[in-house]
C-alpha cells in the first residue's frame, strides 16, 4: 500500500522546476526560430519568399501602384525556409515567440515597394529596386527596353530585329 | 542462424513460386519488373483475390497498405496499388490492378485480408470505386459531403472542392448549431466536443460487448493538398500530419521521393535524421507513459514523467530549432547541422534522462494497483495481430517482432545494433513494458549514433525529376510503421498515400476492448497509443437499459482506480 | 453586459479588464481541439506540468464547458467539427474568452485553403456573431506549435499582466 510513496524521496531530491515566466528568462535555446523579421532596406520585392513558403503566410500583393509583400506570422510555421531562400539576405530569424494579441490585425507586417509601370500598356510588373538590381547585376543590358513589361519588351525588340509589328 | 537463413531462403522459393504460379494466368498478368527492393506485378483485376490470398497465406507476408491513384490522364484508369511486405527481406511487392474508368469496380479482397477494410472504403470514398461483394459506406468523408465528388480525382482542384462543399456544409453546420438543442449534462460531464475520434462502446452492466470507431473528424484532404504543392514544401505539411510523431512523416515523405528518384542521401544526413527520430520516439513514449500513468489514475507518475520528459523537448529544439515540428527535413537530407558541443550535451541529457526515467518505472511499475489495471487486460491474441497485419509496439506486445528499422533498414539503422523488445502476453501490461524498453533501447542507439556521426555534407545539391516513378518511405514511428507510397509528378507529387500506424492499429481496439471492464476501456484504447487528445472520449451504450451517456476518459478509468483502493 | 468582441480587446483594454473583474477567482480552462494535429495539445497538457505550472496562475484544467471561463481552442475548425464548436462555446457562462492558439487557429496554417476545414477562428468568429453566439474577448496566439511559454504569454495577456507586444507595421522599401 505504500508503495507508491517511494515517489517521495525523487520529489525531494529534485525540488522545483518550475520555470517562473514570465517572471524569469523563458527556456529557449541557442537555436530556436522564431517569428521572422524583414529588413526592409535590403528586400528587393523579387517574391522568392512568397513561392517557398509553405503555409502561404507570406503573399505579394498589388495595390494600387505599389507591390506589397505582406507578412502573416499568424500562419507562418517558422520553419526558416524564406530565410534560407531568400537571394538578398533579407530576411532573418529571430527569438521572438510573445506575439500574442487580441487583435488579428496586429499580426501582420507589411514591406511596400515601389512599382514600375509599363509607359505603353500601363502595366505594373516589378518592383523599381528590382529592376535597378537587374540592371546593375547583368551587363550590356539594352536599358531602352528596361522600362517596359515583359509583353512590350518583346513586341520592341521583335520591332527592333525585324522592323515589322507583329 | 543458419536455421534463420534456410527461413529466408525459402520464403524467397515461396515468392518466387507464388510469382511463378501468377504467370500461369499469362493472358491476366501484363509484366513484373523489379528495381530497388520494390518488386511490382500488373494483374488484372479478376484475379486480384487469387493473388491476394496465395500472397496472404505464406508466412511473413503482410499487407502494409493499399494506395488508388486517378491515372485517367495518363492511361484513361485508376490504379490501385497494393502493397504487401515480406518480413525481414526488406522486399515490397506491389499488385498493381488496373481500373478501367467506365466501370470502375474491382472484387474485394476484405475476406482473405481484414486489414483492407478501411483502405477499400477510403478508395470509395475518395475516387469512388466500388468493390464488388461488399458492404460500403462513408468513412473519410463527412455525411452531408455532395453525392458523386471525389475529392481525389483529378478534374476537382482544390478551390473547386472548397466551392462545392464548403459553403453548404458551413450553412449545415449553422442549422444544427443554432437548434437551441438543450443539452443535458448527465452528471458533472458534457456531451461537447473534446476530441475529434471516438468510440462507441457497448456494455451490458459493467463488461464492454462490442465497441464501434466513429471518428475521421481530423481529415483535413492532406493527400489533395499535397498534390498542389512543390517537392520541398510537403515535408512540412507531412509534418503537420502528426504533432506528436511529425518527424516520422517528413522522413518519410523524402524516403519515399528519394527511393522513387534514386537519390542518394550523404551519410550525415541519415546520422541526423536517425537521431532526431530516436529522440522523438522518447519524447513520445515518455509521453504514452505519463498519460497512462494518469489514466490509471497516478498524477504524481504522470507529472514525473512529463518533467522528465521537458528535458528531451529542450534537447530537440537544440538540435533542431524547434520543440516540435522540427522542420528539417528536405528531399536529399537535412537543414540544420549538429557540432560536437550539441553532441556532448545530448549525450549528458541523455545519461540523465536514462537515470531518472529508470528509477520512475522501478516505482511506478511496482505499485499493486498499477500491476492490477495493467496485467491481463485488454488482451490481443497473437493471431489476430497477424490476421489485421497490427504494426509497432501493439504487435510487439502480443509477440508479433515487426519492426521496420530492423526489416527495411533505413537511415543510419544499418550502422548501430539494436535489440526489438517483445513480449507475448499481448495484455495492456506487455505493450506497456514494450515501450519502457524500446526508451532504453533508443537511449542506447542514440549513444551509438551520436558517437559514430560521420563528418560530410547534409544535403544533396540537387536533384531531378522524372515524373511518375513509384517510390515507398517507411519509418518505424512510435507507434508503429509509417507508410508513404508516392508517385512523381513534374513539380509536384502525382499522388501521395499516407499511411499512418493508427489507421492499422486502430480495428484491434475492438478485440482488445470485447469483456474488458468499463474501467478498464480508456486505458485499453490508450495501449495502441493512438494520438491522444484525439481519443479522450467515449460514449457508453447500455444495452441492457438503453441509455446513452457520453463520459470523459479520464472519469471512467478514475472509476476503476477507486474500486481497487 | 458588457460588449467586448475579439478586435476590440486592445483599444477597449479597460472594459476588459472589467469584464473579467466578474470573475472573482481563478480562471478555469476547457480544452477543444478541432481537428488539430496534437502539437498545440500536448504543449497545452504540458502547460500543465512542473516546468511551466500553470496552475500558479489559479488556471485549470476542467472537463466541461459549462465550468469553463476560457476555451483553449487548437485546430483550424475541420467542417466536421463546427456545429460541435458552436455548442461548446455556446455552453460556456458568459464572460466567456477564447484563447485561439497555434498557427491553425490563428491563420489556419497549412490548410487555410483545404476543402474540409474552415482555415482559424476569425473565420468562425464572424459565423458566431451572425449566429448570434457573443464572444466576449480573444487572444491569438501564434505559433507552430505555440511553445508552452507562448501559451502562458497568451493567458498572461488575457490576465492583463502583460501587455501584447506585437503591433501592425509598415515599411517602406
Amino acid at each position: 500500500m505504500v508503495k507508491f510513496l517511494k515517489i517521495l524521496p525523487i520529489a525531494i531530491k529534485t525540488g522545483t522546476v518550475t520555470i517562473k515566466y514570465p517572471y524569469q528568462e523563458p527556456l529557449i535555446t541557442e537555436s530556436f526560430r522564431g517569428a521572422i523579421e524583414i529588413d526592409p532596406n535590403k528586400c528587393v520585392g523579387c517574391g522568392a519568399c512568397t513561392r517557398i513558403c509553405p503555409p502561404k503566410a507570406l503573399t505579394m500583393t498589388i495595390e494600387s501602384n505599389t507591390i506589397i509583400l505582406k507578412y502573416f506570422v499568424g500562419r507562418c510555421i517558422f520553419c526558416g525556409m524564406c530565410a534560407d531562400t531568400c537571394p538578398e539576405k533579407a530576411i532573418s530569424i529571430t527569438k521572438e515567440f510573445e506575439l500574442a494579441t487580441g487583435n488579428i490585425f496586429d499580426l501582420y507586417a507589411d514591406v511596400e515597394h515601389e512599382v514600375k509601370t509599363c509607359p505603353i500598356c500601363g502595366k505594373t510588373f516589378i518592383t523599381r529596386k528590382l529592376s535597378d538590381k537587374i540592371i546593375s547585376k547583368v551587363p550590356d543590358i539594352p536599358l531602352e527596353t528596361m522600362d517596359l513589361c515583359p509583353d512590350c519588351r518583346r513586341k520592341e525588340t521583335l520591332k527592333k530585329f525585324i522592323g515589322v509589328p507583329e | 542462424m543458419s536455421s534463420a537463413i534456410a527461413n529466408s531462403i525459402q520464403l524467397l522459393m515461396e515468392v518466387s513460386s507464388i510469382i511463378s504460379k501468377v504467370i500461369e494466368f499469362n493472358e491476366k498478368v501484363f509484366g513484373i519488373e523489379q528495381r530497388n527492393g520494390i518488386v511490382r506485378i500488373k494483374i488484372h483485376r479478376d484475379v486480384l483475390p487469387y493473388v491476394a490470398q496465395k500472397l496472404a497465406t505464406t508466412k511473413g507476408i503482410y499487407m502494409r497498405t493499399m494506395m488508388a491513384s486517378d491515372e485517367r490522364d495518363l492511361e484513361g484508369v485508376y490504379r490501385l496499388y497494393y502493397l504487401f511486405g515480406i518480413d525481414r527481406e526488406h522486399i515490397n511487392i506491389v499488385l498493381e490492378v488496373a481500373v478501367p474508368q467506365e466501370d470502375p469496380k474491382v472484387p474485394t479482397i476484405v475476406d482473405i485480408i481484414k486489414a483492407a477494410d478501411w483502405y477499400e472504403l477510403e478508395a470509395h470514398d475518395m475516387l469512388g470505386i466500388e468493390f464488388i461483394d461488399r458492404r460500403l459506406y462513408r468513412l473519410v468523408l463527412p455525411e452531408d459531403w455532395p453525392e458523386k465528388v471525389y475529392p481525389l480525382r483529378k478534374e476537382y482542384s482544390v478551390q473547386d472542392l472548397m466551392k462545392l462543399y464548403r459553403p453548404k456544409a458551413v450553412e449545415y453546420a449553422k442549422e444544427i448549431g443554432a437548434e437551441n438543442i438543450v443539452v443535458i449534462p448527465i452528471g458533472p460531464y458534457h456531451p461537447a466536443l473534446h476530441e475529434p475520434e471516438f468510440f462507441e462502446v457497448y456494455v451490458s452492466g459493467e463488461r464492454v460487448i462490442d465497441a464501434k470507431y466513429v471518428g475521421f473528424m481530423v481529415h483535413r484532404g492532406i493527400e489533395k493538398l499535397g498534390e498542389n504543392m512543390k517537392y520541398d514544401q510537403v515535408p512540412f505539411l507531412a509534418e503537420r500530419i502528426c504533432g506528436i510523431c511529425g518527424f516520422v512523416h517528413s522522413t518519410s515523405y523524402c524516403q519515399a521521393v528519394e527511393s522513387a528518384l534514386n537519390t542518394d542521401v550523404p551519410e550525415r544526413a541519415q546520422f541526423i535524421r536517425s537521431i532526431i527520430l530516436e529522440i522523438e520516439r522518447i519524447h513520445s513514449h515518455l509521453l504514452w507513459f505519463g498519460v497512462a500513468l494518469h489514466l490509471l489514475g497516478y498524477d504524481t507518475g504522470f507529472m514525473h514523467s512529463w518533467r522528465i520528459r521537458e528535458q528531451v523537448m529542450v534537447l530537440a529544439e537544440l538540435l533542431t530549432g524547434s520543440r516540435k515540428t522540427y522542420g528539417i527535413n528536405v528531399v536529399g537530407g537535412v537543414r540544420r547541422d549538429i557540432d560536437n558541443d550539441k553532441i556532448r550535451k545530448a549525450i549528458e541529457v541523455l545519461k540523465n534522462v536514462e537515470d531518472e526515467f529508470k528509477k520512475l518505472v522501478e516505482i511506478s511499475i511496482n505499485i499493486p494497483q498499477v500491476i492490477a489495471r495493467l496485467k491481463g487486460t485488454g488482451v490481443l491474441p497473437l493471431g489476430e495481430a497477424i490476421a489485421l497485419s497490427l504494426v509497432g509496439p501493439t504487435a510487439r506486445g502480443s509477440g508479433l517482432d515487426r519492426d521496420v528499422r530492423r526489416d527495411y533498414p533505413y537511415a543510419a539503422y544499418r550502422y548501430i545494433s539494436f535489440r526489438v523488445p517483445t513480449y507475448s502476453e499481448g495484455d495492456n501490461l506487455a505493450r506497456t513494458l514494450v515501450r519502457v524498453d524500446e526508451v532504453f533501447e533508443s537511449i542506447n542507439m542514440l549513444y551509438q549514433l551520436l558517437d559514430k556521426v560521420p563528418s560530410g555534407e547534409i544535403r544533396v545539391e540537387s536533384w531531378t525529376v522524372e515524373p511518375y516513378r513509384l517510390g515507398v518511405g517507411s519509418v518505424e514511428a512510435p507507434r508503429g510503421e509509417v507508410i508513404h507510397v508516392l508517385l512523381t509528378g513534374r513539380y509536384s507529387p502525382y499522388r501521395w498515400r499516407v499511411r499512418a500506424p493508427t489507421y492499422q492499429n486502430l480495428p484491434a481496439v475492438s478485440i482488445m476492448l470485447k469483456g474488458v471492464d468499463l474501467a478498464d476501456v480508456p486505458l485499453t484504447i490508450a495501449s495502441i497509443d493512438p494520438c491522444f487528445s484525439c481519443t479522450d472520449r467515449a460514449i457508453v451504450i447500455d444495452i441492457g437499459r438503453s441509455v446513452i451517456k457520453t463520459i470523459p476518459i479520464e472519469f471512467l478509468s478514475l472509476k476503476g482506480s477507486k474500486a481497487i483502493r | 453586459m458588457v460588449q467586448l468582441l475579439g478586435g476590440e480587446l486592445n483599444s477597449k483594454g479597460i472594459d476588459l479588464r472589467k469584464a473579467l473583474s466578474r470573475i472573482k477567482r481563478s480562471i478555469w480552462v476547457y480544452h477543444i481541439n478541432t481537428g488539430s494535429c496534437n502539437g498545440c495539445d500536448i504543449e497545452i497538457l504540458d502547460v500543465l506540468t512542473p516546468y511551466f505550472d500553470v496552475e500558479r496562475f489559479g488556471i485549470k484544467l476542467v472537463a466541461s464547458p459549462r465550468h469553463a471561463d476560457l476555451a483553449l481552442l487548437t485546430g483550424p475548425i475541420t467542417i466536421k467539427t463546427f456545429s460541435k464548436v458552436y455548442r461548446a462555446l455556446n455552453a460556456m457562462p458568459r464572460p466567456r474568452f477564447v484563447l485561439a492558439i497555434g498557427s491553425c487557429a490563428v491563420g489556419g496554417n497549412i490548410w487555410f485553403e483545404s476543402y474540409s476545414t474552415l482555415g482559424g477562428f476569425p473565420k468562425a468568429l464572424e459565423m458566431f456573431s451572425e449566429m448570434g453566439l457573443e464572444i466576449d474577448g480573444v487572444v491569438y496566439v501564434p505559433g507552430c506549435p505555440a511553445r508552452p511559454e507562448a501559451i502562458i504569454y497568451g493567458a498572461a495577456t488575457l490576465l492583463g499582466l502583460q501587455k501584447p507586444k506585437t503591433r501592425y507595421r509598415r515599411f517602406k522599401a
